[in-house]
């Protein structure tokens, strides 16, 4: 093509007169575009991109980093006061170790509904950003997972905080030590994050009705697991079947369900519109 | 020239609407295209589908010669600007320029850094607590420091007032004379921008209506500026698209062309000719179209040229 075919645009606005011919741009530092271009060097690879939707999660630290730990330490705090309160000479157990899990839930449907329509801004793929949106939530999940071990060992080692309160040290949780607990601390969020993320895409492609449906669809679900247990008189074996499975075992059927979720996720996902 | 973009009968069907029907057109690389039409003519879906943000329901898209759904090569080649961006909660514009730079390989951090201070946009406030004029800074921002070899801006000036805006038009000039690029400008602000626009697309119930250079867009109509009792000898038996006096000076715009006598002749009579206002020019033709798709005949025609001589008396 040849430049000097170019019309020579002139234009003025607020005072300042730009110039603009065919050649005098092409001489500065002209961005390359032609369609038989090969992609620049500048050109990330998607391997680095994804790395980089991971930056880009972490670019706000609170997010999957600050928050959970926050939330957790309160819990811990929350739940020594309460059995400094009861006070009691045998092992007290408590719930609040659970409290990270539902801000994951919040934290998959807002990883969806604000910061996948950003990445779509930042001309992302929709494979780049779903997987380097999860490794993100697995680095996060890691580091939530050895803050739970670190602070089930001081659990161990102060006999619970002096006041025989646990929180994070729950026996059946730690039957395989270190590892177990770990694995199944990062399987619970990798499950709760994904199932965030899941809903809101199911939202975003098909609106609120939809995830009332499938809201309603996985009570009922439930419920009839719950009404068919019951029936059989099956809650025994049930309960028999957690203990023998261990806390690995466990891990593994809450891997195996994320993996569930998160693929169902990038299928609707993949074709869900901005 | 080279097309950068090739849209073939691209068509959006939603349930019950058509937003987008059968669009063909090219986008030549380095110019700068104003792409009109009335709200919900289809430009932002247009726009979306050719981003790959969302999908079409036939025809075909090619950017840079290829398909640009899931492709990355492509995608990381341009940059779309909406105008009503979501950001990540507690996102501070900062946050969203650290982020841009990741991801477009042309990011220049200077001219980001220039345009913060022009725009006087506070960086480290959440930019869910930002004024509209300041969100649709930080979108702009973005836009022209990416320097994406194709940028899409849509309706970027939203809540900015006059100062920013012509900040804005500036700074995309003198920045495009530098590194020139495509650049296709969604706008409603037809006049303010038509000094900017090289190539005029005007799109409108999804179809598209005009894809000429602005000069030729321009040169189908004819302003003319002088006494008014000569403008008004000039005008008769013409369509009047505009017309505004002021005591005793009239400027009328009247489509069609003058022949060199008839330009001899006006330069005689004492009139002008003056830069034809773009938006008085595609308002005429998007009610053409209008009129001409409802079936009712030239009759409706000349009716709508007397409703814009009307409502241009009104306004002056």
């Amino acid at each position: 093509m040849t430049t000097a075919s170019r019309t020579t645009t002139s234009t003025a606005t607020g005072g300042t007169t730009v110039t603009t011919t065919g050649d005098a741009p092409r001489a500065a530092d002209p961005i390359r575009a032609r369609a038989a271009d090969p992609p620049t060097g500048r050109t990330a690879s998607t391997g680095s991109r994804i790395l980089n939707v991971v930056r880009l999660q972490f670019v706000n630290r609170y997010t999957f980093l600050w928050i959970p730990l926050i939330i957790i330490v309160s819990a811990v705090i929350l739940s020594l006061a309460i059995y400094w309160m009861i006070g009691s000479d045998s092992p007290m157990y408590g719930g609040g170790g659970q409290a990270p899990l539902w801000y994951y839930l919040v934290a998959g449907i807002q990883a969806m509904s604000l910061t996948f329509p950003f990445s779509q801004a930042m001309s992302l793929t929709r494979r780049e950003f779903f997987l380097g949106t999860v490794l993100a939530a697995a680095i996060s999940a890691v580091v939530l997972a050895a803050f739970y071990v670190l602070l089930g060992l001081l659990e161990q080692a102060t006999s619970g905080y002096g006041i025989n309160g646990y929180i994070v040290y729950l026996p059946w949780v730690w039957e395989s030590g270190w590892v177990g607990t770990a694995a199944v601390v990062a399987a619970l969020t990798m499950f709760f994050f994904l199932t965030g993320f899941w809903f809101a895409t199911i939202y975003r492609r098909a609106g609120t009705i939809a995830v009332t449906l499938a809201t309603v669809g996985l009570a009922v679900v439930l419920l009839a697991a719950i009404f068919v247990i019951t029936r059989m008189e099956a809650w025994m074996s049930v309960l028999e079947f957690f203990t023998t499975l261990g806390p690995l075992g466990l891990a593994g059927i809450l891997g195996g369900l994320a993996v569930v979720v998160g693929t169902a996720s990038w299928v609707t996902l993949r074709r869900s519109m901005h | 020239m080279t097309a950068v973009i090739d849209v073939e009968n691209l068509t959006k069907r939603y349930r019950s609407t058509t937003a987008v029907d059968d669009l063909s057109f090219r986008i030549e690389e380095h110019a700068i295209y104003g792409f009109l039409g009335s709200n919900g003519a289809g430009k932002t879906t247009t726009m979306s589908m050719l981003t790959a943000q969302n999908f079409p329901t036939s025809g075909s898209i090619r950017v840079f010669g290829e398909q640009p759904y899931e492709n990355a090569r492509i995608l990381s080649r341009m940059c779309f600007v909406r105008e009503s961006q979501k950001y990540p909660d507690d996102f501070t514009p900062q946050h969203a320029f650290h982020s841009a730079r990741l991801f477009f390989p042309h990011w220049d951090e200077d001219f980001a850094q220039s345009l913060i201070s022009d725009f006087r946009l506070p960086v480290r406030t959440t930019i869910k607590k930002l004024s509209r004029g300041q969100l649709s800074a930080v979108g702009v921002i973005i836009g022209l420091a990416a320097r994406a070899e194709i940028t899409f801006f849509d309706e970027p000036y939203l809540g900015l007032d006059a100062v920013a805006r012509t900040l804005f038009y500036d700074r995309l000039m003198e920045d495009y004379a530098e590194h020139p690029r495509t650049i296709v400008l969604s706008s409603h602000l037809i006049d303010e921008i038509a000094d900017l626009i090289e190539r005029v697309l005007i799109i409108d119930d999804g179809r598209l209506l005009v894809d000429e250079t602005t000069d030729d867009l321009r040169g189908q109509a004819v302003t003319l500026t002088g006494s008014a009792d000569q403008v008004d000898r000039f005008i008769v038996g013409r369509e009047l698209l505009h017309r505004q006096s002021l005591g005793n000076v009239s400027s009328a715009t009247v489509l069609g062309t003058l022949s060199d006598a008839e330009l001899t002749d006006a330069r005689e009579a004492g009139l002008e000719r003056t830069p034809v206002p773009l938006q008085q020019l595609v308002v005429h033709l998007t009610q053409k179209n209008r009129n001409g798709s409802s079936g009712t005949g030239s009759g409706a025609e000349s009716g709508a040229g007397t409703r814009s001589i009307e409502s241009s008396e009104a306004r002056t």
